[in-house]
């Protein structure tokens, strides 16, 4: 011990404390920068004359960046940054969005498929667009004439627009034209049946002669957009409670007066509840059972059905539910024109099909969102749509412009009948989302464990659904306010 | 140099720690050498406090919130620890992740062991390189390509495995696709990824043994099974608790393998407990709840953990 003349001792921890403390201060005190400027310290940079207005953007730049040059071109003081964020489904990406905002990551422009569209509105983290549209209605008139009004009522929540949307995909389905052919079958018409589906599928299913299945008929993946959520829209019903919104007739009024595919539209979607075990759904999900039973599906996994479109490509899978970005996912698989085609789903109770569509929203903390609109308008222009990488050379996914589906987009890749994917929309105005309310992420969740219960033949479709309604009620219960009711 | 000892300034005794550590003693030398020590470990002590203690103080207190980190967080006391108890999927998970890690851990040492035992034998030294190579890098991959290409491999109608087990006469194997076998599946990829890191340490811990021991084994007629029984591996019974102890951890956070794989299914089959905290605090964004999922595997892998240590006195052998 150390003694001092106030009789103060110091025990040896005591000194190593002070010690590690006096370190920590010196080196504190070097890291940190001086408090007065030293006399020798080098001049002031002048400030720039105009400093740079950066604006984060969650796109790929291989993709986006031809839409980023251009956007350069009229705004110089702007400076992008693309922020690039992947998964295996929308969820997944909509999973890391809400881990980058809680980690105080702000973007100025974040990407939403419908999957994530009301998530980010109920969560009060997107922009309503409402005000700038109204602003600049006069230029946007243009690129909502050529937009099905569907697609746009997608994109508004509680009454307000908050993406204008520039892709979508309908769940249609593809055919390998050699199989439909080696089955004895032509392309079916637009009005074909769930039961001539089924024959279609049994005759491409080819068995080897230990009975396990060679070539299947019809396989799907696991996830909510396609999966087997079009037999439960055919079959005339939905997995939740469907509502629409007040509101939004400010938008109708102004740009979709005279058409008439935009009667009776509204605020945008409500799902208020869930009803997972209606007759119908488990009447469909008996269907998917049996065709798995059959050898007709093989067993059905998760992801956004990469692993499909290769056995596809190679002819071991007949037929498969997939919207326009299956174009390039087959070019790109060796496929060309005539090796395979699109029809519509088959009509069952109903011939309603079901769409996923997705654009750019707006972040409520932006410090940069007016700059933010101004990019958004661009990237729906036709100029813009024209060179941005999904779309310029292969179609990657489905252009919301119906004027950007023409035959000379589908001349070299196929499908021969192109026309389906707008078919889906014109020829059955009631054509609409796929459920996703601001709870949609555990929703899936829910969803896909439930059914790969009952693809696995772990659960018999009743069970799965009863179990699935029970878990979607609870969750369901947690959120009672998550549409803003009006008084 | 002056001893630096108590001086008596304007104002009395003054202690000067610069000087009592700069003193040229005995003391002071050992004095410089203890502070050395402790500045070198500063910075791991600061990043256990900064990255471990601080988060799990922090998953702590969030536990007892609600909170969907756009709203201010609302204190709901046991709310989601009752919650946790009554919530079949996470009971699943915890299940699934003690299969798992028994499953994973006692075949990863059994293989490791074995493969190191055989590597250890007299070979040529570029077969010996060899193997030790082959056997490490699938280490080196990331656990999310090795779920993807084992995906593919294993897929139950194309995938390549299934593929040649039927030119076997086999049926096709649900690897994936089945409650029955998807844990194995993942115990399977989990091994075949991580052994090399539990065969690296049984290779070192057999070059430690000193060799006077086993020649006087094989002296006294100790060979084979009982050599290796009675002498290898009480010698290695100090490698052996470390790859326990690490490999136990190790499986009772395992995400990344079963979440590329099959995020969890068929239905919960594959689900781990790890899995579930991500989904409920980054999907559903129930930070709360997904808080009170990781302090009770926090809690399970502290009790797994001592329980280890207390039972290694029985059975750890230090030379």
């Amino acid at each position: 011990m150390i003694e001092n003349s106030k009789n103060r001792t110091y025990t040896r921890r005591e000194v190593l404390r002070m010690a590690g403390m006096s370190a920590a201060v010196l080196a504190l005190s070097a890291c940190a920068a001086p408090a007065t400027p030293a006399p020798e310290a080098a001049p002031k940079k002048p400030a720039p004359s105009k400093e740079k207005v950066h604006l984060r953007i969650q796109m790929d730049p291989d993709y986006e960046k031809p839409v980023g040059d251009l956007f350069l071109k009229s705004h110089p003081e702007a400076e992008i940054e693309y922020v690039s964020v992947t998964g295996i489904d929308h969820e997944e990406v909509a999973s890391k969005i809400l881990s980058m905002v809680a980690a105080g990551q702000i973007l100025d422009l974040g990407y939403a498929a419908t999957e994530a569209t009301q998530l980010y509105a109920g969560q009060g983290l997107a922009e309503p667009l409402d005000e700038w549209v109204k602003r600049d209605a006069d230029e946007l008139k243009e690129y909502f004439a050529d937009v099905h009004p569907s697609l746009v009522e997608a994109m508004m929540w509680e009454g307000s627009l908050y993406e204008l949307p520039f892709d979508f995909n309908a769940a249609n389905l593809y055919f390998n034209t050699k199989l439909v052919a080696e089955a004895g079958f032509e392309h079916p018409p637009q009005d074909w049946t769930k039961d001539d589906f089924y024959k279609l599928a049994k005759a491409i299913t080819k068995k080897g002669s230990g009975g396990e299945t060679e070539v299947f008929g019809y396989g799907w993946t696991n996830r909510l957009w396609g999966s087997w959520m079009p037999w439960i829209f055919v079959n005339g019903s939905n997995l939740l409670v469907e509502e629409r919104a007040p509101g939004g007739e400010w938008l109708w009024e102004t740009f979709y007066k005279d058409d008439p595919a935009a009667k009776g539209r509204s605020g945008g979607w409500r799902w208020t509840a869930p009803k997972a075990n209606d007759p119908a759904n488990v009447e469909a999900l008996e269907f998917m059972v049996q065709l798995y039973k059959e050898g007709i599906t093989p067993a059905v996994e998760m992801g956004g059905g990469e692993t499909l479109s290769g056995f596809f490509g190679t002819g071991k899978l007949g037929m498969i539910p997939a919207g326009g970005f299956w174009v390039g996912h087959l070019k790109n698989a060796g496929m060309k024109r005539g090796d395979y085609d699109v029809q519509l789903f088959p009509k069952w109770k109903t011939q309603r099909h079901q769409f996923g569509t997705a654009g750019l929203w707006i972040f409520t903390k932006s410090k940069n969102k007016d700059l933010a609109w101004e990019y958004s308008k661009l990237r729906v222009s036709k100029e813009a749509m024209a060179i941005h990488g999904w779309y310029n050379g292969t179609t990657l996914t489905t252009p919301v412009r119906r004027s950007m589906l023409n035959e000379e987009r589908f001349a070299e890749t196929g499908p021969e009948h192109w026309q389906v994917f707008y078919d889906t929309l014109d020829k059955h105005p009631d054509t609409a989302p796929i459920p996703a309310p601001p709870v949609s992420n555990p929703m899936t969740t829910l969803f896909t464990s439930y059914t790969a219960k009952a693809m696995s033949l772990e659960m018999t479709p009743k069970e799965a659904l009863d179990a699935m309604q029970k878990e979607l009620e609870d969750l369901f219960a947690r959120y009672p306010d998550m549409y803003k009711r009006e008084t | 140099m002056q001893a630096a000892t108590p001086m008596r300034g304007s104002s009395g005794w003054q202690f000067s720690p610069i000087a009592w550590l700069a003193e040229d003693t005995l003391a002071g030398i050992a004095r410089r050498r203890a502070l050395l020590g402790y500045l070198f470990v500063l910075p791991t002590v600061l990043g256990i406090l900064i990255f471990t203690a601080g988060p799990v103080v922090v998953s702590l207190g969030l536990s007892f919130f609600k909170w969907n980190v756009f709203q201010p967080a609302e204190y709901v006391g046991f709310v989601n620890y009752r919650r946790l108890f009554n919530d079949l999927r996470v009971f699943i998970s915890f299940v699934n992740t003690l299969k798992f890690v028994l499953l994973a851990v006692a075949l990863q040492i059994a293989v490791s062991l074995s493969i190191a035992l055989a590597v250890s034998q007299r070979m040529a030294t570029w077969l010996r390189y060899y193997f030790r190579t082959a056997f490490f890098l699938p280490l080196l991959m990331s656990g999310a390509a090795t779920g993807v290409v084992l995906g593919y491999m294993l897929h139950r109608e194309f995938g390549v495995v299934n593929y040649y087990l039927g030119l076997l006469g086999i049926p096709r194997i649900p690897w994936l696709n089945s409650s029955n076998w998807v844990l194995y599946t993942m115990v399977l990829a989990y091994v075949w990824q991580n052994m090399g890191f539990t065969l690296v340490l049984f290779i070192g811990g057999l070059n430690n043994i000193p060799p006077e021991i086993l020649d006087a084994a094989d002296v006294d007629g100790a060979t084979g099974w009982r050599r290796l029984w009675h002498v290898i591996l009480p010698l290695l019974s100090p490698t052996m608790l470390f790859a326990l102890v690490t490999g136990i951890i190790g499986g009772l956070q395992i995400f990344d393998i079963p979440y590329v794989m099959t995020r969890g299914g068929p239905g919960d089959a594959s689900r781990t407990a790890v899995m579930v905290m991500y989904e409920s605090a980054f999907k559903n964004m129930e930070v709360g709840y997904g808080s009170s999922v990781a302090v009770i595997l926090f809690i399970l892998i502290m009790l797994v953990t001592a329980m280890q240590f207390w039972l290694s006195k029985r059975w750890v052998f230090y030379q």
